[in-house]
């Protein structure tokens, strides 16, 4: 099977801006802040599981 | 073949080996260079030797970079920033969680996670649970108690992400836990290779229930060797009428290691683990298979504590099968055969207690405890087994002795004084078993 890891690492990316985007608009928001920080640990997962095979 | 296997990530326990290599190479220089910038333990190991990230550049330079060990981590704990001390390399109010080892050889080692970090364990935990078949399907008991010791947590955490239900059996003795499961039935259980004959003798001679009976599909151990050695496997298959896999971590590594469902070895995690296997005498790499060494290991994606060129003290070999499974993560024959610091000379003779315990689990005459001691009497070494004599074979007795001794010795090269014990009488272990005693050092 062709995986599309390259589209895959592309979004994982856009995700990662966008949580990242999320927390900065926040002003402290603890409940924006805490949960965007639960999604960037599993954006870092989806990045040693495709996006490393790219670009570590 | 594709469909017959699962893989929770298809492209990386496939990845072609040269791929995979130069993925290695690049993770290791990623951990070492994080652990030299965010470590002072770290850095100033580094810079006491002259190594620096630059200089690596192949894996072959890794063997370069120090390695650590139980007791530096164990040195560099209890201080500033406390309780983790110099390891530490995020700021100490990223840490989430806290966790520590057993305490088997010493003082616990403190393991902080981030939660990045406990996201990774559960992550190195589906790998393997995944590849022993476990789904949204299942629902998966957990008999240990949830405490400070790590044991089971992350694959409590994985099999949620898993999907499956997790039924968190802790705060039970063994026998509300198995009538627990016969009333839940779940499909699937993970406890130490011990908890595991433990529970199905408490089933069987304290509550009339056969474990068989209760559906059990399949089993996962850890903590100690034990799928790995055939007769012990065979019991627990036996008891349980399940299928038994292995699986292999510490605290200060995370989870490395795990049988797929061909159950012909263990796979070592190369996308998430640099494993090297070191020749015991010359501190050798070993690349070739068939030679048992040490396992230094390095984790790549760990980073509130990273762990770098750990020597684990594990004794494994390299395969040189290729796994039906089609992953081409390699293979470790009988997973974790023994620990260096358990090999021990006794009358000159290289002993390691995991070869006892492949014998006595070979007895069907024998039930599943055994205890070993070794002693001095006067400069000479002594070596003794208890068993327990199984009802129904007492008559034998002789015979199973005779039968014992020389199966020993011809698999330790070495006499045994055997006590035959009655059936119940040996202690009996929820956690990691002692039944290894090396009473040479306290007599003297």
């Amino acid at each position: 099977m062709d995986y599309k890891v390259k589209e895959m690492a592309k979004q994982i990316a856009v995700i990662k801006k966008s949580a990242i985007k999320l927390k900065e608009l926040s002003c402290g928001i603890q409940a924006v802040d805490k949960n965007t920080e639960r999604i960037l640990a599993s954006v870092k997962m989806l990045e040693i599981n495709i996006s490393d095979l790219i670009k570590v | 073949m594709a469909d017959k296997y699962k893989y929770w990530n298809p492209i990386l326990e496939k990845l072609p080996e040269d791929q995979l290599r130069n993925l290695q190479l690049r993770k290791f220089k990623r951990i070492f260079r994080w652990a030299y910038d965010n470590s002072p333990f770290y850095h100033n190991l580094y810079r006491s030797t002259g190594i620096e990230p630059g200089d690596i550049k192949t894996l072959d330079d890794v063997k370069k970079v120090p390695k650590t060990e139980k007791s530096m981590l164990r040195e560099a704990q209890g201080k500033e920033p406390y309780p983790y001390g110099e390891i530490l390399s995020v700021p100490l109010s990223q840490v989430t969680e806290y966790r520590q080892t057993s305490g088997t050889t010493g003082q616990p080692v403190y393991h902080p996670e981030t939660w990045q970090d406990w996201e990774w364990s559960a992550e190195s935990w589906a790998y393997c649970l995944y590849a022993q078949g476990y789904t949204a399907e299942d629902r998966a008991f957990l008999p240990f108690v949830y405490s400070l010791f790590i044991a089971f947590w992350a694959a409590h955490y994985a099999l949620e992400k898993i999907g499956c239900e997790v039924i968190p059996g802790g705060g039970m003795n063994t026998e509300a836990r198995i009538l627990k499961i016969r009333e839940l039935r779940p499909t699937a259980l993970l406890a130490t290779p011990t908890y595991v004959l433990g529970m199905a003798n408490t089933a069987r001679n304290k509550l009339g229930i056969d474990p068989r009976e209760l559906n059990i599909k399949k089993i996962t151990v850890a903590g100690e060797p034990g799928a790995g050695i055939p007769g012990t496997r065979k019991r627990m298959e036996d008891a349980w009428g399940a299928k038994v896999y292995d699986q292999a971590g510490a605290t200060e590594i995370g989870h490395w290691g795990y049988d797929c469902q061909e159950q012909c070895g263990m796979h070592v995690n190369e996308a998430l683990h640099l494993v090297e296997i070191e020749d015991i005498d010359t501190g050798e790499i070993i690349t070739s298979p068939g030679r048992k060494g040490k396992m230094i290991i390095t984790t790549f994606d760990r980073y509130a504590h990273p762990c770098i060129r750990f020597d684990s003290k594990d004794i494994v070999e390299w395969s040189s099968r290729q796994c039906e499974c089609g992953r081409t993560f390699r293979l470790l024959p009988g997973g974790v055969q023994g620990r260096a610091d358990d090999i021990t000379k006794v009358k000159g003779v290289l002993l390691a207690p995991t070869a006892i315990e492949e014998v006595v689990r070979d007895f069907v005459e024998l039930s599943d405890e055994y205890e070993v001691s070794v002693t001095k009497v006067g400069d000479i070494d002594a070596i003794a087994i208890k068993v327990e004599i199984l009802p129904g074979h007492e008559s034998n007795l002789e015979t199973i002795k005779m039968r014992l001794t020389e199966e020993l010795r011809l698999k330790t090269n070495l006499r045994y004084d055997i006590e035959c014990c009655s059936f119940g009488s040996l202690p009996r272990f929820e956690g990691k078993a002692r039944r290894f005693k090396d009473l040479r050092n306290k007599e003297h």
